[in-house]
C-alpha cells in the first residue's frame, strides 16, 4: 500500500464520526523506487491531505531512515527537491505488513502483502 | 450462458484456482482488454495529463494494465483476495520485465512516452467489498471505471445482504468519492432487464445523471451493458426545479409520494359526493327551471322543496 492510497483511506465502519486519518502501526516498509511524474503529481496535489501525509511519514519514520523531512506546510511554489521528495513519500514506499488504526474508535484494519483489509464485517455496515 | 453470480459470493467463486485461469485464459484476456478500453473511451479522460483512477472489482488486474498503458493511476479493489495476490504478482512481474527491458535509469525523471512506457506498475490495490461503501475521502478520484463487476450486488448471499441497500450504499458512497465534474463508467453483465433497471434506478436516485450504453444490442453473446454516470449540474437544477413543480418523472419517489396522496384525497371525496346524493336542493331547483323554461306544468319553489324527510317512508 503506498501512501497516497493511505492518504485518499478513511473509515467507514458504521457510527464511525472522524473516521480520518488512519494511523499506521507498520511492521514491514518497502522502498520500490519509480521515475518521479511531476504531473501527476501536481494533478493530485489539491486533493491531498497535507496533515496526514506528515503524520504518516512520523509513524513510518522508525521503519524506513531514507524518508525525506517534509516542510510543515506546503509552499505555494514547489522546488524540484520538494517535489521529488513528496514524489518519493507518496508513490514509491509501500507498507507491506502492519495495520491501519481508525483514529476514533481504534478498529484495526490489517494489512497484508500491501493489501490492505477494508472488509467490514455484519455489525459494521 | 453459465453465471458465477448464482453460485454464491465472489470472494467464494474467485478462489485461487478460479483466479489463476481467469488470469490466463486468453479470451478472458482478450475480451477484458476490449471492455476496458471502450470504458476508457467513454470516460473521455484526457490522456495527456495522469488521472488518479479508481477500478472497482479489479479482478486480477487485467484493466488497470490498459489504465497504465493509457498513463494512468490506479486503485483498485476486490472483494476476492486471490484475485488480488495474482493482480499484485503480475504487477510485480511487470515492473521486472522492465528493469531487465531498461536497466536501472529510474532515478532521473523522463518525459513523454519513454516515461510512460518504462515505469514501473502505477496500480495499488485494496481488499474490500464495494456493497458496503468506499472507505474514501470525499472527492478524491478522477474517475472511476469497474469491469464486469457490478451485476454482483443484484444477488444476496446472506441474510443482511439486500441488492437495493447495497447499490444505494455503493452509489452514494461512489458520489462522494468522485471528484465533481467526474465520471464513472461501469461494464456489468444484467441477468435480467430488471436488473439493468434496479442498477440504472438506484444509481440516479443518489443524484447521478447519466444512463446506460449497450455495445453490440443485437448479439447475445457480445452485447454489453455500460453505465455511465456523470454530475450533470444542469440537469440537477432541472430535476430539483422538476420536483417542486411536482412534474417530473426522473424524481420517483417523492413525486410517487405526492400522487399516492393526491389520489387518496380524490378517493374520500367521491364517496361523500355519493352521500349527498344527486338530489340537492341546488339540483332540484334547477331541474324545476329547466322544466318551467319548456313549459311544463312545475310546482312553485317553496321552503319545503328538496326538503328532507325526518324518516324513510
Amino acid at each position: 500500500m503506498r501512501l497516497l492510497t493511505h492518504n485518499y483511506l478513511q473509515s467507514n465502519v458504521k457510527g464511525t464520526e472522524e473516521g480520518y486519518p488512519l494511523g499506521i502501526v507498520p511492521e514491514t516498509v518497502e522502498i520500490d523506487k519509480s521515475p518521479v511524474d511531476r504531473e501527476l503529481l501536481l494533478n493530485i496535489l489539491p486533493k491531498l491531505n497535507y496533515d496526514a501525509v506528515l503524520q504518516a511519514v512520523e509513524q513510518l519514520r522508525p521503519h524506513c531512515e531514507t524518508l525525506p523531512n517534509l516542510p510543515s506546510t506546503l509552499p505555494e511554489d514547489l522546488d524540484d527537491e520538494l517535489v521529488n521528495d513528496l514524489y518519493f513519500v507518496l508513490f514509491d514506499v509501500h507498507v507491506k505488513n502492519g495495520c491501519l488504526v481508525c483514529p476514533s474508535t481504534q478498529r484495526k484494519f490489517p494489512i497484508r502483502d500491501g493489501i490492505p483489509n477494508m472488509i467490514l464485517h455484519e455489525d459494521e455496515i | 450462458m453459465s453465471r458465477p453470480e448464482l453460485t454464491g459470493p465472489a470472494a467464494h467463486f474467485y478462489n485461487e484456482k478460479e483466479a489463476r485461469k481467469y488470469d490466463s485464459s486468453s479470451r478472458m484476456v482478450g475480451v477484458q482488454r476490449e471492455i476496458t478500453e471502450r470504458a476508457i473511451e467513454l470516460l473521455r479522460l484526457d490522456h495527456s495529463q495522469p488521472a488518479y483512477v479508481l477500478d472497482i472489482g479489479c479482478g486480477s488486474g487485467l484493466s488497470g494494465q490498459v489504465l497504465e498503458e493509457k498513463g494512468h493511476f490506479w486503485l483498485g479493489c476486490d472483494v476476492s483476495r486471490d484475485m488480488l495476490l495474482v493482480a499484485q504478482e503480475r504487477m510485480h512481474n511487470q515492473a521486472n520485465d522492465d528493469d531487465d527491458d531498461e536497466g536501472e535509469s529510474d532515478d532521473e525523471s523522463m518525459d513523454g512516452e519513454s516515461n510512460k512506457q518504462q515505469r514501473k506498475s502505477t496500480g495499488d490495490l485494496m481488499h474490500h467489498d464495494m456493497g458496503t461503501g468506499l472507505p474514501f475521502r470525499p472527492a478524491t478520484f478522477d474517475a472511476c471505471i469497474s469491469i464486469s463487476a457490478l451485476q454482483w450486488l443484484c444477488y444476496s448471499n446472506a441474510a443482511h445482504q439486500n441488492p437495493r441497500r447495497r447499490l444505494t450504499r455503493f452509489f452514494s458512497s461512489l458520489y462522494t468519492v468522485l471528484k465533481r465534474g467526474g465520471r464513472a463508467v461501469l461494464q456489468f453483465y444484467p441477468e435480467t432487464a430488471e436488473q439493468a433497471v434496479l442498477i440504472t434506478e438506484c444509481a440516479t436516485r443518489v443524484g447521478f445523471a447519466g444512463g446506460v450504453v449497450v455495445d453490440y444490442p443485437n448479439s447475445a453473446k457480445a452485447k454489453k451493458h455500460y453505465l455511465v454516470l456523470s454530475f450533470d449540474r444542469n440537469s440537477e437544477q432541472k430535476r430539483k426545479a422538476a420536483l417542486k413543480d411536482g412534474l417530473s418523472s426522473a424524481a420517483e419517489e417523492p413525486q410517487s409520494v405526492l400522487v399516492t396522496g393526491a389520489s387518496r384525497e380524490g378517493a374520500k371525496k367521491a364517496p361523500i359526493r355519493k352521500k349527498k346524493g344527486v338530489k340537492t336542493k341546488e339540483w332540484v331547483v334547477h331541474k324545476k327551471e329547466t322544466q318551467r323554461k319548456k313549459g311544463k306544468a312545475v310546482r312553485p319553489d317553496t321552503k319545503y322543496t328538496a326538503r328532507r324527510r325526518p324518516t324513510k317512508f
